[in-house]
């Protein structure tokens, strides 16, 4: 026990001085650098999570290309419903600069299926004021056309009453007296 | 960014304020990148999507001022379903996990309700139920997707500091410090939480957080055949979100009693919906 007052008094401030550099140290190694910029998490992870790439672009994206499809989705009652649903997402197509895919194309059973995703009066939850619904057979039935029609065979599927008025301005027919 | 040197005559005010907003504006720059450059370089420019959310692509963000709202119109959703599809392509969410999903509610006239969602609604809802004996007063649909609680209870909840509320109230998931302890999936009152099978960390719904941030409306929102998903900022005093908030119509949140306190509001929900 031959330390002197002073010696203890230097090695105790040496002591705490280590502890605490390495403390600051360690703090300065394991805390990220954004940390507490807007409160107790990375601000950085912030910016990352904008740089997830976009792969649904919008109806105006598809229709930058396909115009006539434009001209027709525009103008019918389907103008609502995006592209994107029924065929794919943007991404799947196009990198931007050329086409890196072919998006899938509904055709026979599969359309009528799509269709009453939608249109299926059974499913009660729909209100009419929203979507117009049918029943299934009894819509075929009722407009007189083979129970093994598709919708797509009177209903134009980007539009779906084009045929259907036309059909109408000819005829000079109303609903009714179908 | 480019500092322009000093003119000679320059007062030490006018240059105190000009080298404070630069370094304000700057380092701001720094930790936010402006959206818009992101979205040129992957949309060639005819293909651009014009801007959904106003007021976002042409000025700088500020995220300290900023506050959004999702309105969820119960009265309009058909249980299509695309919202889920489109949420799922964006992110490409494994197969069995979801980020939104639209529950099918059936209520009898016992009071009994029958809620039910085939996987989550992907697949649209093709036929009615067929187990339920009684007669059905009331069929509706729920979306349900993250409330973004202004007190989010997987907040409070991650050791590490992974899941945060962003100041401008999105919550997301900082997935560099995520380690998977998935407290936050049990901790969160609405289940939107999932463990991502592959990266192992958690993910969940961000109100699509890269495409608000490119001045777009989220994928479901876009998608929705009838407008039953609003979203939209409310600072924009034109914008629909604002209109309906400010308005006489009855919104409701999930689970109020949580005092979680969501951004999100529910019009048209019947008080069976949990």
């Amino acid at each position: 026990m031959g330390l002197s007052y002073k010696m203890r008094l230097v090695i105790l401030a040496l002591g705490i001085c280590i502890m605490a550099g390495s403390g600051l140290l360690l703090k300065g190694l394991l805390v990220p650098d954004s940390f507490g910029v807007y409160g107790p998490y990375r601000a950085d992870a912030i910016a990352e999570n904008t740089e997830l790439p976009i792969r649904h672009g919008t109806n105006s994206s598809c229709y930058a290309c396909h115009t006539y499809e434009a001209k027709v989705h525009k103008t019918g009652l389907h103008s609502t419903i995006s592209c994107e649903f029924c065929h794919g997402p943007w991404a799947d197509h196009t990198d931007g600069k050329k086409k890196i895919g072919t998006l899938p194309v509904k055709t026979n059973q599969d359309i009528t299926t799509l269709c009453l995703r939608c249109h299926n009066t059974e499913i009660k939850a729909r209100s009419q004021q929203v979507i117009k619904t049918v029943a299934m057979p009894g819509h075929l039935e009722s407009q007189k056309v083979k129970l093994t029609h598709n919708c797509n065979q009177c209903h134009h599927v980007h539009a779906p009453l084009k045929y259907i008025k036309r059909a109408r301005q000819i005829t000079g027919l109303t609903e009714e007296k179908i | 960014m480019k500092i322009q040197p000093p003119s000679p005559d320059m007062k030490k005010r006018s240059f105190l304020k000009k080298v404070l907003n630069g370094t304000i504006a700057g380092s701001l720059y720094l930790v936010f990148p402006m959206g818009s450059d992101g979205l040129e370089g992957q949309f060639p420019k005819n293909q651009m999507p014009p801007e959904q959310i106003p007021g976002i692509r042409d000025h700088a963000y500020d995220i300290l001022d900023q506050e959004f709202a999702f309105i969820v119109d119960i009265t309009r959703c058909i249980g299509c379903g695309s919202c889920c599809v489109a949420d799922k392509r964006e992110y490409n969410v494994p197969d069995g996990n979801y980020r939104t999903w639209v529950e099918r509610y059936v209520k009898g006239f016992s009071d009994q309700v029958y809620v039910d969602a085939p996987n989550g609604g992907l697949d649209g809802y093709q036929n009615p139920r067929s187990d339920i004996q009684e007669e059905v007063r009331d069929t509706f649909f729920v979306p349900k997707l993250c409330n973004m609680c202004r007190e989010a209870p997987c907040v409070q909840v991650c050791p590490v500091g992974a899941t945060f509320t962003s100041p401008d109230g999105f919550v997301l998931v900082d997935d560099k410090r995520c380690v998977g302890c998935a407290y936050c999936i049990q901790a969160c009152p609405y289940s939107v939480r999932y463990l991502h099978p592959v990266s192992r960390v958690v993910d969940k719904c961000t109100w699509c957080y890269h495409r608000v941030r490119k001045g777009l409306l989220p994928a479901c929102v876009d998608v929705c055949p009838t407008s039953a998903r609003k979203f939209g900022s409310m600072k924009d005093k034109e914008s629909e979100v604002y209109k309906i908030l400010k308005g006489p119509g009855v919104l409701t949140v999930l689970k109020k009693e949580m005092g979680t306190w969501p951004a999100l509001y529910y019009k048209g929900a019947r008080r069976e919906v949990v």
